[in-house]
């Protein structure tokens, strides 16, 4: 079924939740919630997160559309799963993050965060190499924030790339790529117009 | 029926078994035996309890020698089977139990515990007869059911199952009560997910089609006299009245709806589509629910509602949000609590809603606007959310028991009896130990009866001197023991069934009509061969009163638990209404002049017993005696002994019917003959009692709350008597108890009057 999506203008609209369940991957498991708190407790970096998952869910419920979308929470996620591991109701945290990041991102709430950043360019490398280069993601990422800070924040990581490479973590010289690029371009655009047809 | 002299004929059987051989030494009882207790016939084996050895009793027995067998062995709580079967009276010292698994083996204090043991349960044997029916017997064994609910149906059917004849008394001019309107039922099958289809109208066609029961309609009791086997009541229609005779009544009223300020308040009946949750009900059977898109669903948190709901509106709450989500899985159903309780399998209907998209939200709802805008405190988040675009609000409501007739006007005197048994006179303190202050308890209780007394007038319109109601507790619920005998009311032969007893869904009330009925039918045939009802199933024994000595002083009348003795109107005397008594002997405990007795179990019997625990005791050692309710305490103390929990050699220990049966004879003579201390152990009084007799304990702590004056008067000290509540699984606690009771004593010094 189709819902409306809800509008941005109320500050509080029920039929979010309802969104939420039916459109957001993992939304339909949101509901078994119970509010016990284990994700938010679990989270290593909860601190840094403006309302962690528990009050997050809470907020889905209570149809706080905006407040939900603009939270630095949903892009603090790191993935690392402790909380789907440890949810005593199976709900699948990290996907409905990364969820209401996509829709976040698509709705066009302008990200507070430098992880929105980070995620870009990360994605962007994947879509030209297939891979994450070590040197072009964080590169692109320092200079976002302009030249002066780029230069800052690359000479201050400089120290940690040295022993990368010394360590053969770091690889020098041209980026690599996978075989079959074309290929992978082709799963991406199929992946987009699936997406596209959902909404 | 022919009185004809009772020639005492006593055999003692020494068992072995167990380790008992090789802790005591059993030729030396066997000599105290045929020695200073006089009884001749004595036999040994290892196991008493074994084909061979129930055949060597059963062939005394059957020769004529012997009508008495005194078996000391295990403890009388265990092989009670095996020992009834023999054919005759069996008296039992416990050997094993209370003696050589809590003493040293081979000690002089051990031998001496169960010398004196066998010593008590000769002389119990001495001081008894066999007890025979008191009556012909003979009585209806026709079931009577107040109320055509889904209880009292299923209490009927069930009974006409056992082929008893059944009528139905149902005060509304249909069947099925509340029950027959619901849409969907709670689930009550695996895997308790889905709303189950209503039972209701397939339980109707199978009692309209069922001979054994009649349904009498507009039709309410006007009138009970009589007891078990012989409840004479007028039933009252439109038309007149008429008497029948009915063996039992299984009392299933019912409830009403409860709504209390609190609910009110989100505008039910004002604005329009808040509704309650009974209402709901109707909506989904009529299936006039189209245009509801977001429906809420409002718990409220009050203290009230969760005594008359007892997590049954959650249920309920549960079943309507997924009824509608079923219906149309575009509606979103909001569950608004403050606390929410779904226990027991209802945990899986609970996530079954959650995964069905149900909202489950805790907060409290502030206010409902005339747009049906929910404003609600969400305590999780700490905000006040306004819910608004909701179609329907359902407000959970709760259930009032009808444990009077709200219809009738109230009696000044039922009104009287209904205080009484709410207001728990049972004093909740042990004497000389932690002492409540009386008369701010007594207020307290007071000022808490008052308020929920409820309204309206008696059901049955018993003919009892303790009143015309139903007993009821707190709140309005009808009495019950609520751990072990749910359906036993302190009416003997009424049981109550169902709503009228605590909040329950559909379903618990069938399992409660199913329970109640089979009491009822126990009760009928019980009554029918002159045999007490529960918890003594079984017992013929019987008070009898010596009326010659009798001071009319009204003590056993006013006493009695449960109204089973009346004063005769022209000579005052006490009379029994025989099927109405379970047998407790609190009439026994009562009587000042210990003139009320049973063939079995009488004042001088067990006076003789007590005596008999200390008559060899030498002047340097203490003696305990310890009066324990045979229900609960005597097998807590069985248990110790299971556990091996080392206990003082110096108890002896006489099991009671129940503490309300200890008169103050007993103790006078205990202190007389010798015991440096008595401790009496009884279940726990007061209005969450679990006293098998209701009100027996409370009573006899009243009673010893006096035993001190004596005791002064004796120039003895006061701590030398106490009394403690034990509950059946309290081993341990009973075992530190007398322990730490022995000890006090040793401090205290031993009977100045011992060896006099």
């Amino acid at each position: 079924m189709t819902v409306p999506m809800p509008t941005s203008s109320r500050k509080y609209d029920l039929n979010f939740a309802r969104w939420v369940r039916d459109n957001v991957a993992g939304g339909d498991k949101m509901n078994m919630c119970m509010q016990c708190g284990t994700c938010s407790g679990s989270c290593p970096i909860g601190t840094e997160m403006e309302d962690g998952p528990r009050k997050l869910f809470m907020m889905i419920r209570a149809g706080m559309k905006e407040e939900v979308l603009s939270s630095n929470s949903v892009w603090e996620c790191t993935s690392c799963y402790r909380c789907v591991v440890r949810c005593p109701r199976g709900v699948p945290v990290t996907y409905l993050m990364q969820g209401l990041a996509a829709l976040a991102s698509k709705e066009g709430y302008a990200p507070k965060v430098e992880n929105n950043y980070f995620s870009r360019y990360f994605w962007k490398s994947v879509e030209l190499t297939g891979k994450t280069d070590e040197r072009l993601v964080p590169t692109a990422y320092f200079f976002s924030f302009g030249l002066i800070e780029g230069i800052k924040r690359s000479l201050g990581n400089l120290k940690i790339a040295f022993n990368m490479a010394k360590a053969g973590r770091m690889h020098i010289g041209l980026p690599h790529r996978i075989k079959d690029t074309k290929g992978l371009k082709a799963i991406l655009a199929k992946a987009a117009q699936i997406e596209d047809q959902k909404s | 029926m022919s009185e004809e002299v009772f020639e005492h004929k006593p055999a003692a059987y020494l068992c072995g078994g167990c380790g008992i051989k090789d802790a005591l030494d059993m030729d030396a009882l066997e000599t105290a035996i045929t020695g200073g207790m006089m009884v001749s016939n004595v036999k040994q084996s290892d196991a008493f309890c074994s084909g061979k050895g129930l055949e060597t009793i059963k062939s005394d027995m059957k020769s004529g020698d012997v009508n008495q067998a005194i078996v000391a062995g295990c403890s009388p709580r265990v092989m009670v089977q095996e020992f009834n079967e023999v054919g005759g009276q069996v008296f039992r010292a416990n050997m094993r139990e209370q003696v050589i698994w809590q003493q040293p083996a081979n000690n002089e204090d051990t031998q001496a515990l169960a010398t004196d043991n066998m010593r008590m349960a000769i002389t119990q044997a001495r001081k008894s007869e066999p007890p025979q029916a008191h009556w012909d017997g003979a009585t209806s064994l026709k079931l009577l059911v107040v109320g055509g609910g889904i209880t009292g149906l299923t209490a009927a059917r069930e009974a006409s199952k056992t082929g008893a004849q059944v009528v139905i008394v149902e005060k509304t001019d249909k069947l099925g009560g509340w029950a027959g309107k619901w849409s969907k039922f709670i689930p009550e099958n695996a895997p308790y997910r889905e709303p189950e289809d209503n039972p209701v109208p397939a339980l109707i066609a199978e009692v309209e089609n069922d001979d054994n029961i009649t349904v009498l309609f507009d039709t309410i009791v006007d009138r009970t006299e009589g007891g078990p086997g012989e409840f004479s009541c007028r039933l009252k229609n439109g038309s007149g009245t008429n008497w029948d005779i009915y063996g039992a009544v299984v009392l299933a009223t019912g409830w009403r709806p409860y709504t209390s300020e609190d609910q009110k308040k989100f505008g039910i009946g004002e604005t329009d589509g808040v509704v309650t949750d009974i209402e709901m009900e109707e909506k989904l059977s009529s299936g006039d629910l189209k245009d509801v898109k977001n429906i809420i669903f409002i718990i409220p948190g009050d203290s009230d509602r969760m005594v008359y709901s007892s997590g049954v509106s959650d249920k309920v709450a549960i079943k309507q949000a997924l009824q509608m989500t079923q219906a149309d899985p575009d509606v979103m159903a909001y569950i608004i609590h403050e606390d929410f309780r779904s226990h027991g399998l209802a945990e899986e209907f609970y996530r079954h809603a959650q995964e069905k998209g149900v909202i489950f939200q805790r907060g409290e709802v502030k206010s409902i606007s005339s747009d049906r805008t929910v404003t609600v405190d969400d305590e999780l988040l700490g905000l006040e959310i306004p819910m608004s675009g909701i179609d329907l609000v359902v407000v959970s409501t709760g259930m009032v028991p009808n444990s009077t007739n709200i219809d009738l006007e109230a009696t000044e005197r039922g009104a009287d009896q209904l205080k009484s048994d709410i207001n728990p006179v049972a004093p909740i303190f042990t004497v000389n130990g932690t002492q409540v202050d009386e008369d701010l308890a007594e207020t307290a209780a007071d000022a808490e009866a008052e308020e929920t007394i409820p309204e309206g007038g008696p059901l049955l319109n018993l003919q009892y001197r303790q009143g015309p109601h139903v007993p009821v507790l707190a709140n309005g619920f009808a009495d019950s023991h609520y751990i072990c005998f749910p359906y036993e009311t302190r009416r003997s032969g009424i049981y109550t069934a169902g709503p009228v007893r605590r909040a329950m869904t559909a379903s618990e009330a069938i399992n409660d009509a199913q329970g109640a009925v089979l009491k009822a039918i126990q009760a009928m045939r019980q009554a029918n061969e002159a045999k007490a009802v529960h918890p003594r199933a079984g017992d013929l024994s019987f008070p009898e009163f010596g009326l010659d000595i009798c001071t009319k002083c009204r003590r056993c009348t006013v006493e009695c638990p449960f109204g089973a003795i009346d004063e005769d109107p022209e000579t005052d005397y006490p009379v029994v209404n025989p099927t109405r008594c379970r047998r407790c002997g609190t009439c026994m405990g009562a009587c000042p002049v210990s003139t009320i007795s049973f063939k079995n179990y009488n004042p001088a019997q067990v006076s003789d017993m007590v005596a008999a625990g200390t008559e060899e005791c030498p002047p340097d050692k203490p003696r305990i005696l310890v009066l324990a309710c045979e229900n609960d305490a005597y097998p807590a103390m069985d248990m110790a002994g299971i556990n091996r929990l080392e206990a003082s050699p110096y108890m002896r220990v006489i099991p009671v019917r129940c503490l309300g049966s200890v008169t103050l004879l007993w103790v006078k003579t205990a202190l007389e003959k010798g015991y440096d201390g008595i401790m009496l152990l009884g279940c726990k009084s007061g209005d969450d009692y679990q006293c098998h007799f209701v009100k027996g304990s409370g009573i006899a702590q009243e009673r010893m709350s006096k035993v001190g004056d004596t005791l002064r008067s004796m120039m003895m000290e006061e701590e030398r008597v106490q009394v403690n509540e034990i509950a059946i699984a309290d081993s341990e606690r009973v075992t530190q108890i007398l322990n730490n009771f022995g000890k006090q004593i040793e401090d205290i010094g031993l009977n100045p009057f011992k060896g006099f």
